[in-house]
């Protein structure tokens, strides 16, 4: 059970001018000013629930993750998980979860992997028979066996990733917080890891918390999403409602033979229609509601003639440039 | 504090030392050089004295003080500073948060793990050759295990001082961000003030006296003291406890800069 409760966060940011004057200056009268990195945000998650956590680039989705996990302190407002304010006594906390910071690592750069999951044995205090068995559950799942031996160092970045997804969860942490667990991944490395999360959901009722850029990530795992952007709380609920709201935004980008072909189309009359032309190559933005993909793309081929044509989900960010535009539909 | 918490990181220091052994063999022959430049540097010094006397030191005082105090610099050397402050400056110090361990042991039994390897394959050596240039110069073994126990203990006790004050000066890192530049400043002082280049007993009596005080002589000159037997009775009891008070404190100042920058902690990047 996670609790968060008004949580603020505020740093202050020394401001460079540009060039070496700017530099001089900065160094003998620095200008600091303040940054919202989190603004009042507040939410809960129910034990057993995968959340999903998202926003854009610098919304402060990383800072509100650090002081769940108690590696921030909040400047105002507070957290609290399985009845643990994280920053008050963090080594009994800490034992209760596990994190994974898609960028970072905690696994031994120079060790074998092996070396790594002993020496979390020992922090863990983990006994010799559960390890066993702990281990044999996350290499089934995360399929660890080929790259137990190996340095962590020269592991690729896929297989880095599960070994460190295995290491949070060796000692069965009640929550886990994966920030961005899927983060310059392949398709099918990221296939494992969705299908490790859920698996260990399922099984052990852990409290997931999940940061992504990736839709898929959140359409596959997550019944319920929390959206940040510029540290405030955009919304908080049902994936599902996001969905309908959002989620039949499709992008077309094709290649036309000729730039003023464009005019040939006879697209629908809809305000839900974004065009954008740069040359020859046109981005259609459009609700699939209004009109259906495969309809789309008949209108198009059946005007002109395209050299190349790509179709695309919307991302994140433009599912946030929607909400804003349309506040009241949430 | 559970020790068995912190074992697998000495066993992690160990193999991660010797991943790495070309590294710390470089620093290691580094070190011998810069002892040569030194001991012909005060030979050419100790020729042009009238009666080769200096503060008391003759000529092969000088040659073992040179010799012990560069291998007990070596033993009692850390990279405390540089490791806190490059995860700091990182921001990697958040891969140790998320651990139930004190920041500054696991830092520490890391190193120990390293030192283990450092001591069965340089100082052992070195002190064998020591002892071999002691018994050709005076004709007889001047080797005692008493006098050498007591000298691991001291030496022990430096390195302690040496990491608790590093750790102390790698948090300097949240302030100034990047450690590099001052970490240079710091060793070159640290050298001169524990007796790494000149011995201590040459100074004036006044800064002699500070530098005792001060934990400066407690990181390097009280063991090469103890080793070559300048220091006899009360004095070692007394040069110990100085030690073990500065290891004290200077845990205890760690402690408190650490628990207050848990509370105004800013992680770089990610």
């Amino acid at each position: 059970m996670i609790e968060v409760h008004h949580l603020i966060k505020h740093f202050t940011k020394i401001v460079k001018e540009k060039g070496v004057g700017g530099s001089l200056k900065s160094l003998f009268a620095p200008q600091k000013e303040l940054v919202r990195a989190v603004d009042d945000v507040s939410f809960q998650v129910a034990e057993g629930e995968i959340l999903g956590f998202i926003g854009p680039n610098g919304a402060g989705k990383s800072t509100v993750i650090k002081m769940l996990t108690g590696i921030l302190s909040p400047t105002d407002g507070w957290c609290r998980i399985n009845g643990y304010i994280p920053q008050k006594e963090r080594k009994r906390y800490v034992r209760e979860i596990g994190v994974v910071f898609g960028q970072r690592t905690q696994l031994w750069w120079d060790l074998p992997l092996t070396e790594t999951y002993t020496v979390l044995k020992e922090i863990y205090d983990i006994p010799s028979a559960e390890y066993k068995q702990r281990l044999e559950f996350l290499d089934h799942v995360l399929e660890l066996g080929p790259i137990m031996s190996s340095p962590v160092r020269t592991l690729s970045l896929g297989q880095r990733m599960r070994a460190d997804i295995a290491a949070s969860m060796l000692h069965k942490p009640r929550v886990l917080f994966l920030d961005e667990p899927t983060i310059g991944l392949d398709i099918v490395v990221k296939d494992s890891i969705r299908r490790a999360i859920r698996e260990i959901n399922r099984t052990e009722k852990t409290t997931i918390i999940l940061t992504t850029h990736d839709l898929n990530d959140i359409e596959q795992l997550c019944q319920r999403i929390v959206l940040i952007d510029k540290g405030k709380l955009v919304y908080d609920g049902d994936l599902d409602r996001i969905r309908t709201n959002f989620g039949k935004i499709r992008e077309i980008t094709f290649m036309l033979e000729e730039a003023d072909q464009v005019q040939r189309i006879p697209f629908p009359p809809h305000e839900d229609l974004d065009i954008k032309q740069e040359g020859a190559k046109i981005r259609l933005r459009f609700n699939t509601e209004v009109c259906s993909l495969p309809q789309m793309l008949a209108i198009i081929l059946q005007a002109v003639q395209v050299k190349d044509i790509s179709v695309q989900d919307v991302d994140i960010e433009e599912i946030l440039r929607r909400v804003y535009q349309r506040q009241v539909a949430l | 504090m559970r020790l068995k918490a912190y074992t697998p990181f000495t066993s992690a220091g160990i193999q991660s030392a010797i991943a790495y052994k070309w590294n710390f063999l470089g620093f290691f022959f580094g070190q011998i050089f810069f002892t040569f430049v030194m001991f012909f540097l005060w030979r050419a010094v100790f020729r042009h004295t009238p009666g080769g006397l200096i503060g008391g030191f003759t000529f092969l005082d000088m040659t073992i003080y040179i010799f012990v105090a560069n291998i007990t610099g070596f033993l009692a050397d850390t990279d405390a500073s540089y490791v806190v402050g490059e995860e700091i400056v990182q921001g990697s110090i958040s891969m140790r948060l998320i651990k139930p361990v004190s920041f500054n042991l696991s830092i520490l039994f890391t190193e120990l793990g390293q030192k283990l390897i450092i001591i069965t394959l340089v100082a052992i050596p070195v002190f064998l050759g020591l002892e071999w240039f002691r018994y050709s110069q005076s004709g007889h073994l001047e080797f005692s295990i008493a006098t050498f126990t007591i000298y691991l203990v001291s030496v022990s006790l430096s390195y302690l001082v040496m990491f608790f004050f590093d750790v102390c000066f790698g948090y300097l890192a949240f302030i100034f961000k990047n450690l590099w530049g001052i970490n240079m400043l710091k060793f070159g002082v640290l050298n001169f003030l524990s007796g790494g280049m000149v011995p201590l007993g040459l100074l004036p009596m006044a800064i002699q006296r500070a530098l005792t005080v001060l934990p400066f002589a407690s990181m390097r000159y009280t063991p090469v003291m103890i080793y070559t037997g300048k220091y006899q009775g009360l004095m070692i009891l007394s040069a110990l406890g100085t030690q073990i008070l500065w290891v004290l404190l200077l845990y205890g100042l760690s402690s408190l800069i650490w628990k207050l920058t848990e509370r105004h902690l800013t992680i770089q990047g990610g």
